[in-house]
Formats: C-alpha cells, sequence, structure tokens
C-alpha cells in the first residue's frame, strides 16, 4: 500500500520536474497522495500531504512558480514522512524561506557574496576617481551580475531584484550610454550596503535567528530613478545599522577541525625548510665520510620521516572535487526546473582530491559553464526528439588525475557549438576580420573573448556576454587551461585543466650566466640545441627560429634581464620553446640545470609588478630562487 | 611640522637599534627590528633598482634584501665580516611585511629620551628626506632616526625602477 504513495508521489515529482503540472491536476494528485497515505496507516505522510494541499490551493491562486515551489519542497517533506522520518514542522511551514533550502549552498552563497561585495566596494572607489576606468566598472558589473546569478537560483528574491537592477545600470555605463556621476556611484555604494544587509540576514537566518529581513526603503526606485537619468535626490540619512555582533554558532563534526590558514602555511614554510635542512646533512661530505653503520641508518630513517611529514602536510589543503560537484547537482536541478529541459546529470571521479584553494576557485567558472551546457547547449525535449536523440539529455561531470594536473569535464549531448553563429558574432563585435580564416578551435575560443554571447536574451542566470570570459581568466590565474571539443548536433565538452594545488610546480631550472630560475614546466613545450641553419635575423635587429616548420620570436633571456656573462653564440646555447598565451616563441638560456618540484613562495607586495617573474621558490640549498612567468617576459619583450 | 611641535618629541624618544654607513650611524626602532643576520647567497631579482640586493630565504618566507649604502647613494665597498643583514617589519600594502637592510655593522642599541632628539634641519623643499625622523646627540655623536616605514616603501622598490626605464 506504502507502494502505491510512493508511486503517487513519483509521478507528482516528475510533474513538476517536466513542468507540465497544472494546479488542478497537482491538487488532485495530492488528494490522492492523502487518501493511499491513509489506507497505508501512515499517518504522518497522510497529514503532511493534507498540509501540502491546503498550502497548494492556497499558492494555486497567484502563480505558477509559487505553486510549483511550493509542492517541490512539500514533496521531500512527504517522503520524509513516509521514510518515517519525523519532519521538522518549521522547515515545513516555510518553505518560501530561502533558509529553509540547502544550508550548504547558502552557506557558499554567504561566503561568495561577501566577497564580490568587498571586492565591489574597493573597485567603486577607483570608478569614483576615474568613471570612465573600463577595469574597475567591469569588475563591479560582474560582482553584481555574480550575485544576482546566485541569488536568483537562491530565490533570494530581494537580493536579486536589487542586484539586477544595479548591473543594469552598469550596462550602461559600460555601453557609454551613461557616466557614472557621484549622484550615480552613491547609488551603486548603497546598493552594496543594502546587499550587504541582506547577506548578513540571510546568514542570521542560516543560524536559526528568524530576524526580519532589512527593508529595502527606496532603493529600487533610486536605481530606476538615476536609469531613467533623473536627478536624484539625496539619500536621507540611513538608518543606523543595528547589527548586532553575534558569536558564530560552530557546530564542527569530531572528525574534522578547522585550522587557521595562516598557521597551516607557517607549518608548510617550516617542513619546506625541515626538508633542505635534511636533505643538507644527508649529503653533507664530512657526514658521508664516516662509514658508521647506525649513523647511516639514522639518516635514512630521518629522510623517511621527513618525506612523510611533507607528504602530510601537502595532503592537508586537499579536499575532493565531490563537494563542488554536489553543488552542480543543485544547480542543474534548479536550472532545468526553470527552463524546461530535461537533464541528466552523471558524475564521476568524485574523489578525485585537489587543494582547497583550487577548488574555491574553480567553483565560480565550472557554475558557468554548466549554465552555459544548460542555457545554449542541450534543447528542450521537443527539439531532441526532433533530431532524434533520447528527450533526455546528459550533462556528464568528470575528474580525473592526469600527470599531476587535475581534467575536469564538463560534457552534454546536446546541439554542440554552432560555428556559423559564433562567427558571424564575432565579426558583429569586432572580434575578427570579414575575411579572416579560423579553424574549429580557433571559432570555439572567440567565445572566451570579453563581451561575446550567443544568448538572444537577458536571462537570470546567462547571456549577458559576461561568463566564458570570466571563465577563462579564472581558469587561467589557476595556471590551467580550458579547452572546448565540439560536434555539431552531438554536444560539446569543456575541458578543464588545472594544477592540483597552487603550492607546487613542477619547475625546469635554467642557468643564464650565473644566475638561474625556474621555469613551469607547464609552459614548456620543447627544449633544443639549436643549430645556425635555423636561425634568422630579420632587418638586423629581431631575431627568429625556425622550429619544425614554424617561425618563432627568440628572446635571450640575459638581454631581457640584464645578466652579465651569458652565452651569446645561439648555437652554443639552449632553446627552450613556451606558450605565452596561444603564442610560441623560444626562449634563449646557457643551459638546463635540471627538472625539481618546487614550492611557490609569495614575493610579497615588494615584487608583486616585477614583468618576467611569477614568484619565488626555495630551491634545495636553501637560496631562492625565482619562478620565471612566460607570459611577462614575452610582453616586456614586445614593449622594450 | 605642526604635530611635532604638539607633541613634543615623545613619540621619538626610545629604544634604538644603532647601526653605521661608513662612519655615519644610524638609529632604527627597536620594536621594528625582527632579527639581525650575517650575509648570505642573495639572489637577484631582474629589473629592480641598484640598491635592491635581491632576495633571500628567511625559514621559509622570501624577503626583499636592500643595500642602505646604495640607497644612500654612498660608494660601494666589499662586504666584510661585520657587514650584517638588519630584518625589519615595515608596513606593506598588504599589511606588515619583513625586510632586509644591508648595514656595514651594528653598533649598539641606546636608549633615546625625548630631549636628546631634534628635528631634522631643514634643507629646502627639494631635499625633503621624510625618512629621517630626526637627530639624536648621544656620546658626543648624532645619529641619524630613520623612519623604516619610509626608507623602504614596498612600491618604491619596484616603481622606482620602471619610471627609470620609461
Amino acid at each position: 500500500m506504502v507502494e502505491e504513495v510512493i508511486r503517487q508521489l513519483d509521478e507528482l515529482t516528475m510533474l513538476m520536474v517536466v513542468g507540465a503540472a497544472g494546479a488542478t491536476e497537482t491538487l488532485e494528485l495530492l488528494a490522492g497522495i492523502e487518501k493511499s497515505a491513509r489506507e497505508a496507516g501512515c499517518a504522518p505522510a497522510a497529514d503532511a500531504a493534507a498540509e501540502l494541499k491546503n498550502r497548494a490551493t492556497g499558492a494555486a491562486r497567484t502563480t505558477p512558480e509559487k505553486l510549483e515551489q511550493i509542492v517541490t519542497l512539500g514533496i521531500e517533506n512527504l517522503r520524509w514522512a513516509l521514510a518515517g522520518s519525523p519532519v521538522e514542522s518549521q522547515a515545513f511551514a516555510a518553505p518560501d524561506s530561502a533558509i529553509a533550502q540547502d544550508v550548504e549552498l547558502i552557506g557558499d552563497f554567504v561566503n561568495e557574496a561577501g566577497e564580490h561585495l568587498a571586492m565591489i566596494e574597493s573597485q567603486v572607489l577607483l570608478l569614483e576617481r576615474d568613471p570612465t576606468a573600463a577595469d574597475p566598472l567591469n569588475a563591479v558589473f560582474r560582482g553584481f551580475h555574480t550575485i544576482k546569478g546566485l541569488a536568483g537560483f537562491l530565490d533570494l528574491g530581494d537580493i536579486r531584484a536589487v542586484s539586477h537592477e544595479v548591473e543594469t545600470l552598469l550596462d550602461r555605463a559600460r555601453n557609454q550610454e551613461l557616466l557614472l556621476t557621484p549622484a550615480i556611484i552613491d547609488v551603486v555604494l548603497e546598493s552594496a550596503d543594502y546587499l550587504k544587509r541582506a547577506v548578513a540576514w540571510v546568514r542570521e537566518g542560516l543560524d536559526g535567528k528568524a530576524n526580519e529581513p532589512p527593508p529595502f526603503g527606496q532603493l529600487l526606485e533610486r536605481v530606476r530613478a538615476v536609469l531613467d537619468g533623473k536627478a536624484v535626490a539625496i539619500a536621507a540619512a540611513s538608518p543606523p545599522n543595528k547589527t548586532v555582533e553575534k558569536a558564530p554558532s560552530e557546530t564542527e563534526s569530531a572528525s574534522s577541525l578547522r585550522v587557521d590558514a595562516g598557521k597551516l602555511d607557517y607549518m608548510m614554510d617550516m617542513v619546506g625548510e625541515l626538508v633542505i635542512a635534511q636533505s643538507l646533512i644527508a649529503h653533507n661530505p664530512e657526514i658521508r665520510a664516516l662509514e658508521s653503520g647506525p649513523l647511516q641508518r639514522n639518516l635514512q630513517q630521518l629522510s623517511r620521516i621527513t618525506a612523510e611529514v611533507q607528504r602530510v602536510a601537502m595532503s592537508m589543503r586537499l579536499t575532493p572535487v565531490g563537494s563542488l560537484f554536489g553543488r552542480m547537482n543543485r544547480l542543474v536541478r534548479d536550472l532545468t526546473r526553470k527552463n524546461g529541459k530535461l537533464v541528466r546529470l552523471e558524475l564521476s571521479g568524485e574523489d578525485t582530491e585537489l587543494d582547497k584553494a583550487v577548488l574555491e576557485q574553480l567553483a565560480d567558472p565550472m557554475m558557468h559553464m554548466v549554465r552555459n551546457s544548460l542555457d545554449h547547449g542541450l534543447e528542450g525535449p521537443e527539439e531532441r526528439i526532433a533530431s532524434g536523440k533520447p528527450a533526455e539529455g546528459t550533462l556528464v561531470l568528470s575528474a580525473s588525475h592526469q600527470a599531476g594536473h587535475i581534467l575536469i569535464e564538463i560534457a552534454d549531448n546536446g546541439r554542440g557549438l554552432n560555428t556559423e553563429k559564433i562567427l558571424k558574432k564575432a565579426r558583429e563585435r569586432g572580434l575578427i576580420s570579414e575575411g579572416q580564416n579560423l579553424n574549429d578551435t580557433e571559432i570555439f575560443s572567440l567565445i572566451f573573448e570579453p563581451g561575446f554571447s550567443t544568448a538572444e536574451t537577458v536571462t537570470d542566470v546567462s547571456g549577458r556576454g559576461v561568463g566564458m570570459d570570466v571563465v577563462r581568466r579564472q581558469i587561467m590565474n589557476l595556471r590551467g587551461r580550458v579547452e572546448i571539443q565540439s560536434t555539431p548536433g552531438r554536444g560539446a565538452t569543456f575541458l578543464l585543466r588545472v594544477p592540483l594545488t597552487l603550492a607546487i610546480i613542477d619547475g625546469l631550472i635554467v642557468g643564464v650566466g650565473a644566475e638561474r630560475y625556474i621555469m613551469p614546466i607547464s609552459s614548456v613545450r620543447e627544449m633544443l640545441r639549436p643549430t645556425a641553419e635555423m636561425i634568422f635575423t630579420m632587418e638586423g635587429r629581431s631575431e627568429m627560429a625556425m622550429v619544425r616548420g614554424e617561425l618563432l620570436a627568440i628572446v635571450r633571456l640575459d638581454q631581457r634581464f640584464q645578466i652579465a656573462g651569458a652565452r651569446q653564440n645561439p648555437e652554443e646555447a639552449l632553446f627552450v620553446v613556451v606558450e605565452a598565451q596561444g603564442r610560441r616563441y623560444c626562449l634563449m638560456v646557457d643551459e638546463m640545470l635540471g627538472k625539481q618540484e618546487v614550492v611557490i613562495k609569495s614575493m610579497g607586495d615588494t615584487f608583486r609588478d616585477v614583468a618576467g617573474i611569477s614568484g619565488g621558490a626555495i630551491m634545495g640549498d636553501g637560496r631562492v630562487g625565482l619562478i620565471l612567468d612566460v607570459n611577462g617576459v614575452f610582453q616586456e619583450r614586445r614593449n622594450g | 611640522m605642526a604635530t611635532s611641535l604638539l607633541t613634543p618629541t615623545d613619540a621619538r624618544a626610545g629604544k634604538y637599534l644603532i647601526f653605521h654607513l661608513e662612519e655615519e650611524e644610524f638609529g632604527l626602532q627597536v620594536q621594528k627590528v625582527r632579527e639581525i643576520m650575517g650575509v648570505q647567497d642573495v639572489t637577484k631579482v631582474p629589473q629592480t633598482p641598484g640598491y635592491v640586493k635581491g632576495v633571500i630565504n628567511l625559514r621559509g618566507k622570501v624577503i626583499p634584501v636592500v643595500d642602505l649604502r646604495l640607497k644612500f647613494s654612498m660608494p660601494v665597498k666589499e662586504y666584510t665580516p661585520r657587514t650584517c643583514i638588519i630584518v625589519v617589519q615595515v608596513a606593506g600594502d598588504r599589511g606588515p611585511m619583513l625586510m632586509g637592510l644591508v648595514v656595514d655593522g651594528v653598533v649598539e642599541v641606546l636608549h633615546v629620551a625625548g630631549a636628546d632628539v631634534e628635528d631634522t634641519p631643514c634643507f629646502g623643499k627639494e631635499v625633503e628626506i621624510p625618512y629621517v625622523m630626526g637627530l639624536a646627540k648621544l656620546k658626543g655623536k648624532v645619529k641619524i632616526l630613520l623612519d623604516v616605514d619610509q626608507v623602504m616603501t614596498a612600491r618604491e622598490l619596484v616603481r622606482l625602477d620602471m619610471s627609470a626605464a620609461k
């Protein structure tokens, strides 16, 4: 008998997912569920169904969305009731409050929104000084855009509404239809302040404190007034913010504990030093000369322990990718609910471990790409059936180790990328010229250009032309790469290659004069000893090398960095073919000294802006080695 | 300086680490000094001004090292066994940071009373020296008290060179 209730529930769930459930049909089904639950002797479920039916009847008079929302949450409660687990009546009583939703997801939202708001504040202040500066304007715009997107699918209506209006405002400023006067900046900052209060309110809700949401006031009206070009009345002094600081209620499970990241970093530094000290002792000639068996055994033991300590210290920052995939799960569910598509999400390799910092920075670009697949890649059920595919589309998220990197694939079996459409758009936007011939890879990479979007409509989640450029930049910041594979009618795959951790790189150590530098192996394509025939001099100045039929610019590192005593004859030197932002060139160095995994150290504020150097690392002998930024080296060459 | 008139010199009183370059003696506020170490292998950083010697490994942290002789336009001299690096904490863009200063040698730690400190004489507007907090006359010698946050701002290490390149 319970089976009957479950069958009816499944039917209702399916109707909700397809979005085909009318109000009457839903109510009928609920009545049926209540009846069969009573017959099955499952009173809690019957009561829950009855209550849901009442709520649904009320909601049916408002909007279909509201009904859908209430019923969806109600179904979950019903399943709990059926399983015999008591359902918290509070969660059931407030299905339309955001807090009833996935706590983890909202926690993420609170953190992410907080970061964006902090960034917005600093960038707006830059804008205040120079209202036409493109970079801060874009950054602020993206910040509001992201908050809007997140709030949109968490159904945080007020936050979404405010950020949407401000985004529209900033979009016009981006298109130079509007100059950011101080009055407008005020409104933007005020909106950011409101969002801060709203986010704080959401967080309080998470902690189980039901407060009144912060009031809008006339914020929306004022944003719209500015949009319409009307003068803005000076805002009345906003009421003092009466947020009382509350101690966060920490509920940690016993199996894990929160550690200050600074302490962890300090420990990593010390472990690095330990490894160096250990290796200096082990390789000390005087100690090696001592032919003492016990000493050698003790040294070996020390080396084993050090290696183990290092391994454990490194692994402390690693977390399985599954938590990130879990967030996508929810995203897919909510988006398909909205756009009426049928999508099955398949996950694989959730146990693959990644540095937490990488994982956190992957969340945003992944969300964009999943949205992209759901919005543009996968078709609706009718279109799929018409093209001979199963009505349900598939989105596969998979993670795997690949040669020291993590490969993440986001594959859909939708319509694939439309090269014609992309080319047309790119020409319209002036990204490529009329007669330019591009291969598929080059065409696909156009969608990563700033301001490129093929979406026809502006939606909550994607389609304003921000997104893919942000994706590429974020992935590149992770020292990763993103590629697209696509077959028309068969689907598209985004391939993300990111390093396991941001803390370590595989380095190639090269010597130039008395100096040595570390080159990330990820940017090295090949190494060769040049012959005289390979080298060409153009106009007596710029040197080029013919490598495998490709003419590459030669950059002499000693000239770039003014290093004395380097080999001047290319035939005695070593060419390292490197790739920087899709372009290859030859870096001329004296010799290769070795290969080493190095822990990246920040060079601090001081040398943040040194062109061609991306960081430092402690070498095996305890000295500092500098990590080359092959991109910066090349750009410096062009400027110089 | 109006502020120094209102709070006469007491902000500048306190313990100073005295070091010397050539015959001149300088003082650094002791609370800014983290440690004193011998000269060690410094890795050069390209495209930085000459007085930036480079970076060293301070127990796993990469910190910049500045040669104060070169910074103060004094003649280059071979390092001696007395040459050392004073590691100081300075204000950076993103919070405090450590920096090494190469000096000829450390002399002593002195207590400087407010009454011992005199304001920097004015050499005219062109030669304003923001990193000198004042002069202390002690034991018959003048010691130049340095404001270490001004001696070397993080930006300066890179920016100076960038403007020179243009």
